[in-house]
């Protein structure tokens, strides 16, 4: 599998929507998709973790973490493909998970672009797309 | 206006195929695809040139290992045309990568840093990244 596959230079502006597709690992306890402005001034911070049966969102500013959402909806299990979307609104940013569930945070410092994007944790990248 | 966007810690193993598709802007003089290691050691580095360094309608391909460029590899086949969408496929065979082009030609490029893995991927100059798929 992969560590942490790190995409620079993106082209995801407001209005735009980040299609992920990823593998799971079959031991995950849970994976991390993090979009911002670079490794330590991230927007959003999506964190699933399969023991606690949530999901955590985050941002972080100049490394510093801020106040955590949680959203206790887990629909991921190990071993499987799943898609994702992210979109970029003016205030807020709306994933959609595997089944239709969205989760919502707000774009804090109201980005309206998101150059870098990480993918880490138990899963394994298969595609990307800009729409 | 010129892109870049670029992708690391890939790790990619022989048998993959990474599916490229985007769209090769208006006014296009050349674009690349690089896969490899890091900036300075490239597998492949894939040129399309349209209008670039005195080439017309050419794809020049070339390694670089530790940041010193290899011998080119030309292709006249050229199935691009600037202002439209494009997907083309590089086939990690371990040996040599298998590039197949948006009109289904294929040909071939020595894996000459015989790298096992791909870690980097980057596309920059007049071409616009819709989505790529490892496959």
């Amino acid at each position: 599998g992969q560590d942490k596959v790190e995409i620079h230079h993106m082209d995801l502006k407001q209005g735009m929507t980040l299609k992920l597709k990823g593998k799971i690992n079959d031991d995950a306890n849970g994976f991390v998709i993090n979009l911002g402005q670079s490794p330590g001034n991230l927007d959003l911070h999506f964190n699933p973790r399969f023991g606690e049966k949530t999901i955590v969102c985050n941002s972080q500013n100049g490394g510093r973490w801020e106040q955590e959402h949680r959203d206790d909806h887990v629909c991921f299990s190990p071993g499987t493909e799943i898609k994702l979307t992210v979109t970029l609104e003016e205030d807020e940013f709306q994933v959609k998970l595997p089944d239709g569930h969205q989760v919502k945070f707000p774009n804090r410092r109201k980005c309206s672009h998101l150059p870098y994007c990480c993918v880490e944790g138990g899963i394994s990248l298969t595609s990307f797309k800009l729409d | 206006m010129a892109s870049e966007i670029l992708a690391s810690n890939l790790n990619l193993k022989p048998g993959v195929c990474v599916r490229i598709v985007g769209d090769v802007l208006p006014d296009a003089k050349s674009f690349r695809l690089n896969l490899g290691k890091d900036h300075e050691n490239l597998a492949l580095h894939f040129n399309p040139r349209f209008d670039c360094f005195d080439d017309t309608n050419v794809i020049v391909c070339n390694s670089r290992q530790e940041g010193s460029w290899g011998a080119e590899q030309r292709e006249t086949s050229f199935p691009f045309l600037p202002g439209s969408q494009v997907e083309v496929c590089f086939a990690f065979e371990g040996s040599h990568f298998t590039v197949r082009l948006p009109d289904g030609s294929e040909f071939k490029f020595p894996n000459r840093l015989n790298l096992d893995t791909i870690n980097f991927l980057e596309a920059n100059g007049d071409f616009k990244l819709r989505s790529v798929n490892f496959d």
